[in-house]
């Protein structure tokens, strides 16, 4: 792993003003005002307070949108020709391909912690080991996105890519039960949500404080998202080079 | 030195190589050595193969049949030692970075990269340093791709069309640029649609046409295998002439013209068999002559 390669894409990544808006700064805001929606206190019918619940959800959009762009920013690099003066230097497909998931998770992990330093703020509270594995699986909820990211990158054009992005992460969050909690949904839509990955990752971070979730079906449902956009990665990869 | 010797020794080696897509022969068995220190000047009209060509020698495409090797080496072990680097005709640059950002990721893959100043320094754009990429002209794009070819300090730079969009003050800079670059005992392989510049900068000069190299030698040389010179001179009097060295003659009143492959002969010839022949004139085909000839349609 190249250090000075990921600090310097890390710092072209952070400069993208979309990435600040999208990433950091709606999460927060969408969290501020949901939380006032909703009257800033109660709990949901599963007992989880509203304030924590919310700060879950928001933290996951952030977790999904950012790591969503800089895969696709993939499309952008390949399009324009980048990628063929990268493969003028040691840098490895592989090693590429590292590097952008490396930078997805760390551009992903800002929206987690702004959200969750609010969520304090706005009366969420837990033991330090709680906040602390709330803060991991959140974060390590990033990796199904990033991977999507990256898959996308490698399909889509970059004209295409923004508007798959945006869908993507529009559907994922309408789907996920990040705007709609699952408990209320239709059963048939509640079906397609417990397809996705948004809905088991909240259902992990939860998982402390509610009871009746399922972490063995969560953990499968992931990891089959995870292995399989692993593989059409690249797969899609070695087909392009 | 036995051929084995030169191609073990070479900055380039490529026996039989052969790449086809589809139905197209792009490259169609070339062989080619470049020894170190040399520069080279790919010519050919486009479709000929030299961009298929150096894709190989970059190792961005693999061969169908045929051997390549950079300094001994397969070409992506070469590249990844930073013997070889390219300065490639298309690509944009990354819009979102400055210059001197975009050469510092490059240079964070290298090994043994030289400072991103030296690099811009040497390309000439050191003032463009915290320019944004997207605000560069052709000509300051150009001169980017060279500062990311030159910053791995390449035994072998490799040149796809590397003036176009410069305006001729530019270009002049540019070749100035490079001189300094292969002063220091670089090689340099460049390809050019600029006869100019094949005549002006290369040491050599290879010709392709229709995948396969037609012609292969110094400026003068390759001149020389298609047209030699020509002869003009005004022979009062003369019905023929019969001279040695001449491959073809042509006549109006009493101006001759003989295209010939030994002038000296047939001037020599000419001035001992009429010497109240005068007006005489020799002079040597341009390079474009050569080029078109050897690579226009056959008809």
């Amino acid at each position: 792993m190249n250090t000075r390669f990921l600090a310097l894409e890390l710092r072209r990544a952070v400069r993208n003003g979309r990435y600040l808006i999208f990433t950091v700064v709606v999460p927060s805001v969408m969290y501020l005002l949901f939380v006032s929606l909703y009257g800033g206190g109660g709990t949901f019918p599963n007992g989880l307070p509203v304030t924590t619940s919310l700060m879950m959800n928001m933290a996951l959009f952030g977790v999904m949108a950012g790591p969503l762009s800089v895969g696709a920013r993939i499309a952008v690099e390949r399009a324009i020709g980048w990628q063929r003066q990268l493969q003028l230097t040691p840098l490895t497909g592989s090693g590429y391909l590292f590097t952008k998931g490396t930078l997805g998770m760390l551009v992903g992990l800002p929206a987690v912690v702004l959200v969750c330093v609010l969520g304090a703020v706005k009366g969420v509270q837990m033991d330090a080991l709680h906040w602390v594995g709330v803060l991991v699986t959140l974060w390590l909820g990033a990796i199904p996105f990033v991977l999507m990211g990256i898959v996308i990158g490698l399909v889509a054009s970059p004209d295409g890519m923004q508007a798959i992005t945006g869908l993507a992460s529009m559907l994922l969050g309408l789907l996920g039960g990040i705007w709609i909690p699952a408990d209320v949904a239709p059963d048939w839509l509640a079906t397609l949500m417990k397809v996705l990955p948004v809905y088991w990752i909240k259902e992990l971070a939860q998982a402390p404080f509610v009871s009746g979730v399922d972490v063995k079906q969560a953990l499968l449902v992931i990891g089959l998202w995870v292995a399989g956009l692993s593989l059409i990665a690249v797969r899609r990869y070695r087909a392009q080079s | 030195m036995t051929e084995t010797a030169v191609r073990a020794g070479a900055a380039v080696a490529l026996g039989g190589l052969r790449k086809r897509f589809g139905e197209v022969r792009a490259v169609d068995g070339i062989d080619l050595v470049i020894s170190p220190g040399e520069v080279v000047a790919l010519l050919g009209p486009n479709g000929a193969g030299k961009s298929t060509t150096v894709d190989m020698m970059l190792g961005l495409s693999t061969p169908d049949a045929g051997t390549i090797s950079v300094f001994g080496k397969p070409p992506r072990e070469a590249v990844v030692a930073g013997q070889i680097s390219a300065m490639l005709q298309s690509g944009a640059l990354l819009e979102d970075a400055t210059v001197a950002e975009a050469v510092g990721l490059i240079a964070a893959l290298h090994r043994k990269p030289m400072p991103v100043a030296r690099a811009l320094e040497q390309a000439g754009i050191a003032d463009l340093a915290s320019r944004k990429c997207t605000k560069l002209s052709g000509g300051q794009r150009q001169r980017v791709r060279f500062a990311l070819a030159l910053v791995c300090e390449p035994d072998l730079l490799v040149l796809d069309e590397p003036t176009v969009a410069m305006d001729v003050e530019t270009r002049r800079t540019f070749w100035q640029q490079m001189r300094a670059y292969t002063d220091t005992g670089r090689t340099v392989l460049f390809a050019t649609h600029y006869l100019e510049e094949a005549e002006e900068y290369a040491d050599r000069v290879v010709l392709m046409r229709s995948g396969r190299i037609v012609a292969d030698g110094s400026v003068a040389q390759v001149r020389a295998a298609v047209s030699g010179r020509t002869l003009r001179a005004v022979v009062p009097g003369a019905a023929d002439l019969d001279l040695p060295g001449v491959r073809a003659a042509e006549r109006r009143g009493d101006q001759f013209t003989l295209t010939c492959t030994d002038s000296d002969a047939a001037v020599r010839a000419l001035l001992a068999q009429h010497p109240n022949a005068h007006d005489i004139e020799i002079t040597a085909l341009g390079l474009e002559d050569a080029f078109l000839a050897l690579t226009g349609e056959d008809d």
